[in-house]
């Protein structure tokens, strides 16, 4: 390390080995932004796509895809069609603020929890997040061991070719290679529109659905635990961390906030694609009137190949590994940078193993121990994949009320605070995501309340 | 006696620490970032959403626990 010319005069601030990558990437953006013209445009765009689009495309993981499916299998076309392509645009609204915060700050969000709000709530909200994310991690194995089962691989080799993927794409230590690596591998998840194609699906229903809303699911606990489901599927405590992490990682600043927010819109445009596609694959078995209920990735793969072949199974099969796969490496990734930032750390895909002993250690041990849990014979491992969905919705709230907060401190945001309308959106989502936890509490505890308000 | 030294602080170039200062912000270094951010005073109504959620969050997970006790059974 090298001290360096301090702007505070008895400030020494050095220059580390991470700062020389941060700073290689960004040169490469201030030289497409010094040029003017539309290839210009799209390089920079090259250059600054990656963090929306790959926490969108990650949380199209194993339970989501699992949840879209069920969703087509049960329900088939209709009301859940808009339902998610609306979850998706309140992911946007959501994550849309981790990229303000994370380009005005240059911070984590475990950081500025602990930062701004002090240690006790900074530990309420670690403590959600490391439940979640490795509850969540657990299912992303459940659905590579699946999806590989359906082509006779055996668990414990499934789950060896996952972390083996997962050690290769931190093998660079630089975050640019890293991001374009787990970026091919998400570009896969639109494996599931090429499936949906090979169902036929009927093209005017579709359009139907998307203007009319219907037909409508009956108001039912199974709708509601689906609704849920569905809603988790778009928006959990993880994206937060992991986006405002990653901006901050790949050095974005406040010049870059309307190509982050492209980055975002990208992300959930093709997330949203997948996500109607993997329903458009599964409703022919709601036409067929086949039953689904505790259905596997496999097990949905193996229904519809009467259907659509083979082939279009095995394409099904391999999507369910790709959603475990990339949601497993950003996951895992979003743990280690919030511990890192809460320790204070050294935290960035940027950094030599050397120098980033305790990051890489945390997130190899996330994916080891969430690994081996799923290699535990005879563990329910259905009851934590059904569970994730709704766990990651009741844990969304206070996550959102954290990131709201920050994002209207003008002390650290400036002139970057939320806009009204911004404001106005993102207490919505609250109150839609505290309204539907407390709609599946009631159907819980008191079913017979519940019944009496419309419900099954 | 020997020390021994953990790790050996990597070489920074002129023309690596010229990239730097040219190409990121100061607080984007690593070294800037070791200053905490001060600490914000919570008022009355925050503390009461923020303790609402918690309370609404810990109910909400008992009732989860609840339903996998019921489902086990």
């Amino acid at each position: 390390m090298k001290p360096l010319a301090a702007q505070n005069e008895d400030e020494v601030v050095v220059i580390t080995h991470e700062d020389v990558d941060r700073a290689h990437d960004r040169s490469r953006v201030s030289a497409a932004r010094a040029r003017r013209g539309f290839s210009s445009n799209a390089r920079l765009l090259w250059l600054l796509v990656g963090p929306g689009v790959l926490v969108m495309l990650g949380e199209n993981d194993g339970p989501s895809m699992l949840s879209y499916a069920a969703t087509g299998a049960k329900f088939g076309i209709g009301f859940f069609l808009p339902f998610v392509a609306l979850t998706f645009c309140m992911a946007i609204v959501v994550q849309e603020m981790t990229v303000r915060l994370g380009a005005a700050t240059h911070r984590g969000h475990a950081e500025l929890i602990f930062d701004r709000f002090g240690p006790f709530w900074g530990w309420f909200s670690m403590i959600d997040l490391g439940i979640g994310n490795f509850l969540t991690l657990i299912t992303e194995f459940i659905a590579i061991r699946a999806g590989l089962g359906f082509f006779g691989v055996r668990p414990w080799i499934a789950i060896l070719i996952a972390l083996v993927i997962l050690y290769a794409a931190l093998m660079s230590h630089r975050y640019w290679t890293w991001e374009r690596i787990t970026l091919a591998a998400a570009a896969f998840n639109l494996v599931f529109v090429p499936v949906a194609l090979m169902t036929h699906p009927s093209w005017p229903a579709v359009g139907h659905a998307f203007i009319t809303w219907q037909p409508l699911p009956g108001f039912s606990k199974d709708t509601l635990l689906i609704v849920l489901a569905d809603i988790g599927a778009t928006v959990t405590p993880w994206m937060l961390f992991f986006q405002q992490s990653a901006t901050v990682d790949k050095g974005m600043t406040t010049k870059d906030i309307r190509f982050g927010r492209i980055d975002t819109v990208i992300g959930a445009a093709l997330a949203t694609a997948a996500a109607i596609a993997t329903i458009l694959a599964t409703a022919p078995l709601f036409a067929h009137q086949m039953t689904s209920d505790n259905f596997e990735a496999a097990q949905f793969a193996q229904a519809l190949q009467p259907l659509i072949g083979r082939f279009g199974a095995s394409l099904f099969a391999l999507g369910m590994v790709e959603a475990g796969i990339v949601a497993a490496i950003t996951i895992s990734t979003s743990s280690a940078y919030a511990f890192g930032e809460v320790t204070h750390k050294p935290h960035s895909l940027n950094l030599p193993m050397g120098e980033g002993k305790s990051f890489y250690a945390v997130l190899t041990l996330c994916a080891l121990a969430a690994a081996a849990i799923v290699l535990i014979p005879g563990l329910p491992l259905v009851y934590v994949v059904l569970l994730v969905n709704v766990v990651a919705v009741l844990a969304m709230p206070p996550a959102l009320v954290f990131l709201f907060m920050l994002v209207n401190d003008k002390e650290i945001m400036g002139d970057l605070v939320s806009p009204l309308w911004a404001n106005i959106l993102s207490s919505g989502v609250v109150f839609v995501l505290t309204a539907a936890g407390i709609l599946f509490g009631i159907s819980i505890i008191a079913p017979n309340i519940f019944a009496a308000l419309g419900g099954k | 006696m020997t020390k021994k030294i953990d790790h050996i602080p990597p070489i920074i170039s002129s023309a690596d620490e010229t990239l730097v200062l040219a190409s990121l912000e100061h607080d984007q270094l690593v070294g800037a970032k070791k200053h905490l951010i001060p600490r914000r005073h919570l008022k009355g109504p925050e503390l009461v959403v923020l303790w609402s959620l918690r309370l609404y969050l810990l109910f909400m997970m008992a009732v989860v626990l609840y339903q996998v006790w019921t489902v086990a059974r």
